[in-house]
């Protein structure tokens, strides 16, 4: 332990405070991103970080400032009415879930690029390479925005600790939680909203792919190793968690290599590992049993179909 | 008869009439970026037009087309850039159109030798802000110009030649300027590798946050180095450019505070565009003399302070 400290204490200011902010999105990343995988939503996030551009356009238009603050507000209400879109899409049309969500995703984009390029041609100040906004910028987070990170983030897994029930119930069994009286659209929305708020929070400091990949990988991690709620959400922090300190200290080792990147790169090597060793379900583990044990069954078992009702005694 | 005479005197009339106004109306040139668009204006004078493709602080490294780009290329009697792959996301489409329409790049007048390499064949595309290496290019516009107009040829050519003229006047007046700092402190960080050319001309050493193109982003551990040469070398001023996000910069400030080192921004630098019309930056000589007198306000204001401290 004190040897750890030691070394942090001599890590570089600027190594430290890209750290912690990126520990901090992907730590809220992996715990929220946990309830977009088991509700088969992994690209909401994604929808919501291409739909920001539209707001970061319209902010930069209305205030004439290219601030970060400014354009963040302006990226985060464009994402929410694309995410209300979507909900209103999926609940008015019989378009599928990922159909949608590949709808909201393109045209919000194509639109945000439009607005972009039509204000470069006219000349308008600031506007110039607006939309690499999606393109995040690591390696140069200040002190101000890894404290806008992290309080995003503890203010976003606390909102999961605290409607842990809720969110358990929409997100394994909607129809069983609307059937039991529960406001189950509402708080579908809530956690969609808060996957799309993790996901425009974290863009300066992964970008949109990146951030995505964020609400992606560790919860995809996690349920390689259990297929209890808890655990899960505490894996997937772990892991998110993990990648990004292991990606930002690795990445501070060689110049020219974007962090960025590095941190999804160490992401993706712990969903390998887990996909070839977890228990139960990792490929190593299956091909030792295969004389169809207890495990065998396990995998088949649909997390979304069996375990509401564990879940709910659970609780 | 008299009447088909008439009317074929008539027709001839109006023709003549038409030749002439159509003499009279000016060359519309397109320039890809504000300081082509100056290049072009110092050497044309009145008799072109110019635009700008790009507006005023519009970054070229990531600036794309739009349909409404297209068409004023196509419809520009002349299209100049500045070549060298600084226009990167429209080479491909300025290649294509310089095919059919009257196109200069004005990068290819400055020769080779004198050019920084890149690698991979390429060269640094940002020779403006060296007024000798500048001043290569008048000449390639007034060529061009003379092609199109060729009534006007003597009037092209000597204003380029009086405007090469200009530009070494004002590099030995940078010159002279940048004696009076000294040497040690001659240390140029910007957020991106635009002055290049610029410091070897007037030997400043010059170190970019990001890569040559604004489209490279920096690593963390390009941040560090950074912090670490800015606190051993006590530097006492880092800048910031017009077109380019000062992301980078503030976080290098940031580093060496935490060192115990307290660098200033020592302003804003115009790189890749020129300033809005009007203000003092709005053309290369006012942009230069501008960037000029900031970083030796910059510099030499804390050589001062340091003196008092010894
Ligand atoms: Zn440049």
């Amino acid at each position: 332990m004190i040897h750890l400290a030691v070394a942090i204490a001599f890590l570089p200011y600027n190594t430290l405070v890209v750290a912690a902010g990126v520990a901090a999105v992907g730590c809220a990343a992996g715990v929220i991103g946990t309830f977009g995988v088991l509700r088969k939503r992994a690209l909401v996030g994604d929808a919501a970080a291409h739909a920001t551009l539209v707001g970061v356009a319209c902010a930069l238009l209305l205030t004439g400032q290219r601030d970060l603050a400014v354009l963040l507000v302006g990226g985060l209400l464009s994402a929410m009415v694309a995410i209300v879109l979507l909900v209103l899409i999926r609940k008015f049309t019989r378009t599928r879930d990922d159909a949608a969500t590949a709808i909201v995703l393109s045209v919000s984009f194509g639109l945000g690029i439009t607005l972009i390029s039509g204000m470069v041609s006219r000349g308008i100040p600031g506007s110039g390479g607006l939309e690499r906004f999606l393109l995040g910028h690591t390696a140069s987070l200040t002190a101000t925005d890894a404290l806008l990170l992290g309080t995003v983030s503890v203010v976003g897994v606390l909102c999961i600790v605290v409607g842990l029930k809720e969110a358990t119930m929409v997100a394994f069994d909607p129809d069983f939680a609307a059937a039991a009286g529960w406001p189950a659209a509402t708080l579908d929305l809530v956690l969609i909203a808060l996957i799309a708020v993790m996901v425009v929070v974290g863009l300066p400091a992964a970008g949109a792919v990146l951030v995505t990949a964020l609400v992606v990988i560790p919860p995809a991690v996690a349920r390689q190793w259990t297929e209890r709620l808890v655990p899960m959400l505490v894996i997937a922090g772990a892991v998110g968690l993990l990648s990004a300190l292991g990606g930002v200290v690795l990445s501070s080792l060689a110049v020219q290599v974007p962090t960025g990147p590095v941190v999804v790169l160490v992401a993706t090597a712990f969903l390998i590992l887990s996909i070839l060793v977890a228990p139960c379900r990792g490929i190593l583990w299956r091909t030792r049993s295969v004389s169809g044990l207890s495990s065998v069954s396990l995998t088949k078992t649909e997390v979304g179909a069996a375990t509401p009702r564990v879940m709910e005694r659970k609780l | 008869m008299p009447r088909i005479v008439n009317v074929v005197l008539v027709l001839s009339l109006v023709g003549a009439a038409w030749n002439n106004s159509k003499a009279a109306s000016p060359v519309r040139v397109i320039a890809t970026t504000t300081v082509v668009a100056d290049l072009v204006e110092q050497v044309g004078g009145d008799l072109v037009a110019v635009e700008s493709l790009m507006a005023d602080g519009v970054d070229p490294h990531s600036y794309r087309a739009t349909p409404r780009d297209i068409d004023r290329l196509i419809r520009a009697d002349l299209i100049v850039a500045n070549g060298l792959h600084l226009e990167g996301k429209l080479a491909e489409l300025l290649e294509r159109i310089g095919r059919k329409r009257p196109f200069v790049a004005v990068g290819n007048a400055v020769p080779k030798d004198e050019l920084l390499s890149i690698g991979n064949d390429l060269f640094d595309p940002h020779i403006w802000f060296d007024a000798k290496l500048w001043s290569y290019c008048p000449s390639t516009v007034a060529d061009a110009l003379s092609q199109l107009d060729s009534k006007a040829a003597l009037h092209y050519r000597q204003r380029a030649e009086k405007y090469s003229k200009d530009l070494l006047e004002l590099d030995k007046n940078v010159r002279r300027k940048f004696k009076k700092i000294p040497q040690q402190r001659r240390v140029l960080i910007t957020a991106h590798d635009a002055f290049r050319y610029f410091g070897r001309a007037y030997g400043l050493e010059v170190i970019g946050v990001q890569g040559t193109s604004t489209e490279s982003e920096a690593g963390l551990a390009d941040m560090n180095q950074l912090v670490e040469l800015v606190v051993q070398r006590e530097i006492p001023a880092v800048f910031v450019e017009t077109s380019v996000s000062d992301r980078n910069v503030t976080a290098l400030i940031e580093g060496a505070a935490a060192r115990g080192h307290s660098v200033r921004l020592g302003g804003r630098l115009y790189s890749d565009a020129l300033g809005p019309a009007g203000g003092g930056g709005d053309t290369l000589e006012g942009a230069l003399l501008s960037n000029v007198d900031t970083i030796i306000g910059a510099l030499r204001a804390t050589s001062t302070s340091q003196r008092i401290v010894e």
